[in-house]
């Protein structure tokens, strides 16, 4: 096996964190009382409610602002945050779907092959930090994508990042380090 | 003539949260009887820490922790084996609460901390144990000579990493197994009978959770090993009767491991294209991983009797708890654009119905 040769990897998209703002006030209380599937917490003042299609959970404040997690891939995203705004603008709120934007990404990816962590991290600092006494994995930091890369000896690296393009950047990038440590 | 306020007197003031922080500082280096050049690093560590934004307003508790992350800093850099477990022990300190503290050290201050050494670790560790004195608790069979036991746990230990039974782990449970099964192994007729507990309480050291498991995964690599044993073949070992091989064990490390296991990588056969399952397709890693280790394992199908060659895989491989991912995207799922339009129908679902909201309403007692 050669770091150059063309080897594919399925990068698993497992949560997309999405914001967007609605321009107007919103009665958190007249949300829990007529909105379905959701959940009020009086004592942090949110309101969560969660979509079936596609399955995500939104976070409402009163200002606000919506936070919208549980999507696997951006255009999910967007639409079911489109759709908790219309379900907003159904509870009579003065709903503007305003200020759109994917904040983060998390993602799965799989090596073929284990990866001998202690000889990574030496190869790497000061990128690598990897402290076994706190957690099982490498923490790889890539300053320019703004990505972080949980590396695990078995060879399965969780990325996050500011976006898609991001992640899949990262583990192209990552690569080759994580090849030259390989067992 | 020259003004009190411009001479450098005023300037030498230290605050008295600096004071008492590096007077912890040296106290700590002190209890761990660390050399004087540890101690004058580490308060300078934590003065510069002190003046960054990110510690000079935080919590009290987290200031007397950033003494204990600037001597840890210091230790690690020095190659002094001092885990985090111990400090936080003298700290009286959560874990978490520790490991935030440093790893926000490490990166405002820019600190390089090199790896934790295992092999100083188990001398260290193995200095606490009190089984190399008779002693009033301790019957005489259990006494053992300190040389003969550091050397052959440090064969453990590096039998233990060659397998990953190390990496991603805590090292004390480890060292601690490692140093049960070398202290059995010396002296395995009066010794094969005393549990693990027993063991460490007669140490008197704590018997972390962990131990055991690693104890038994431990057992398990050395039983593959002596099933390639040729003298060994001909015996039903099992998990306390080979204790009693271990000297032999340790001393073919190296041919055995490659009996045992597979443990070259032509004999792994991973093609390029078997990290990917097709276009949008699910990909299952551990088991495909697995499927295809066993496949490039030679006659691996053949020789499926007990002792036969298995993988040389992290144990979490070999025996996965996690429910593997298998998020199929369909069709359906593939061509969303997130602008479709929506239906008054899709969000109705969301909406509570004025009966619903009646019964809620009364049921939450909501005026």
């Amino acid at each position: 096996m050669d770091a150059d040769s063309d080897v594919a990897l399925d990068i698993l998209i497992t949560n997309v964190v999405c914001v967007f703002r609605t321009r107007c006030h919103l009665n958190l209380r007249k949300i829990a009382l007529e909105g379905a599937n959701v959940i009020y917490k009086r004592d942090v003042g949110k309101v969560l409610m969660k979509l079936r299609k596609p399955r995500i959970t939104a976070t409402i404040w009163s200002s606000g602002k919506v936070i919208c997690t549980g999507a696997t891939s951006e255009e999910e995203a967007k639409l079911g945050a489109r759709r908790l705004a219309r379900s907003l603008q159904k509870l009579g709120f003065q709903v503007i779907f305003t200020d759109f934007k994917v904040v983060n990404v998390l993602a799965v990816c799989n090596m073929p092959f284990e990866i001998r962590l202690p000889e990574f991290t030496k190869n790497n600092r000061p990128h690598a930090s990897y402290e076994p006494e706190l957690h099982p994995a490498v923490c790889y930091r890539i300053k320019t994508l703004r990505a972080t890369l949980q590396i695990f000896s078995t060879g399965s690296i969780t990325v996050t990042g500011p976006n898609i393009k991001a992640v899949a950047s990262a583990v192209e990038q990552i690569y080759p380090f994580v090849f030259e440590s390989r067992k | 003539e020259v003004a009190y306020s411009q001479s450098t007197g005023q300037k030498e003031q230290l605050s008295r949260c600096l004071l008492r922080g590096i007077r912890r500082v040296q106290d700590l280096c002190k209890v761990l009887q660390l050399p004087t050049v540890f101690e004058e690093t580490a308060v300078s560590y934590f003065q510069r820490a002190l003046q960054h934004p990110s510690f000079h307003l935080v919590s009290l508790e987290k200031k007397e922790l950033l003494g204990g992350c600037c001597v840890f800093v210091t230790c690690r850099q020095h190659n002094w084996p001092l885990t985090m477990g111990t400090i936080c022990s003298l700290l009286y300190a959560k874990q978490e609460l520790f490991a935030s503290v440093y790893l926000s050290l490490q990166k405002e201050l820019g600190l390089s901390v090199p790896a934790l050494s295992l092999a100083d670790l188990v001398k260290t560790h193995l200095n606490s144990f009190q089984l190399f004195q008779h002693g009033a608790n301790i019957p005489a069979a259990f006494v053992e000579d300190k040389e003969k036991m550091v050397a052959r746990t440090m064969q453990l230990v590096e039998l233990a990493g060659e397998t990953w039974l190390v990496t991603g782990r805590h090292p004390i449970p480890i060292v601690t197994a490692a140093a049960f099964l070398a202290w059995q192994s010396l002296q395995p007729a009066g010794r094969l009978s005393c549990p693990f507990a027993r063991f460490c309480k007669l140490a008197g050291v704590d018997l972390p959770p962990p131990a055991h498991l690693r104890l038994k995964e431990l057992l398990d690599i050395l039983l593959r090993m002596a099933s390639q044993l040729a003298w060994l073949k001909v015996f039903k070992l099992d998990k306390k009767t080979v204790v009693k091989h271990i000297g032999d064990l340790l001393q073919h490390r190296i041919f055995l491991l490659k009996n045992a296991f597979c443990l070259e990588e032509g004999e792994e056969q991973r093609a390029p294209g078997e990290g990917s399952a097709g276009e949008g397709s699910p990909r299952s890693p551990p088991a495909s991983g697995g499927a295809a280790r066993e496949q490039g394992c030679p006659s691996a199908g053949q020789r499926q009797r007990e002792g036969g060659r298995r993988p040389l895989l992290p144990p979490c491989l070999l025996h996965p708890r996690k429910r593997l991912r298998t998020a199929a995207l369909s069709a359906a799922d593939c061509a969303v654009t997130g602008d479709e339009p929506i239906s008054d129908s899709e969000i109705e679902q969301y909406l509570r119905g004025p009966e619903e909201m009646r019964a809620f309403r009364k049921a939450k007692a909501w005026p």
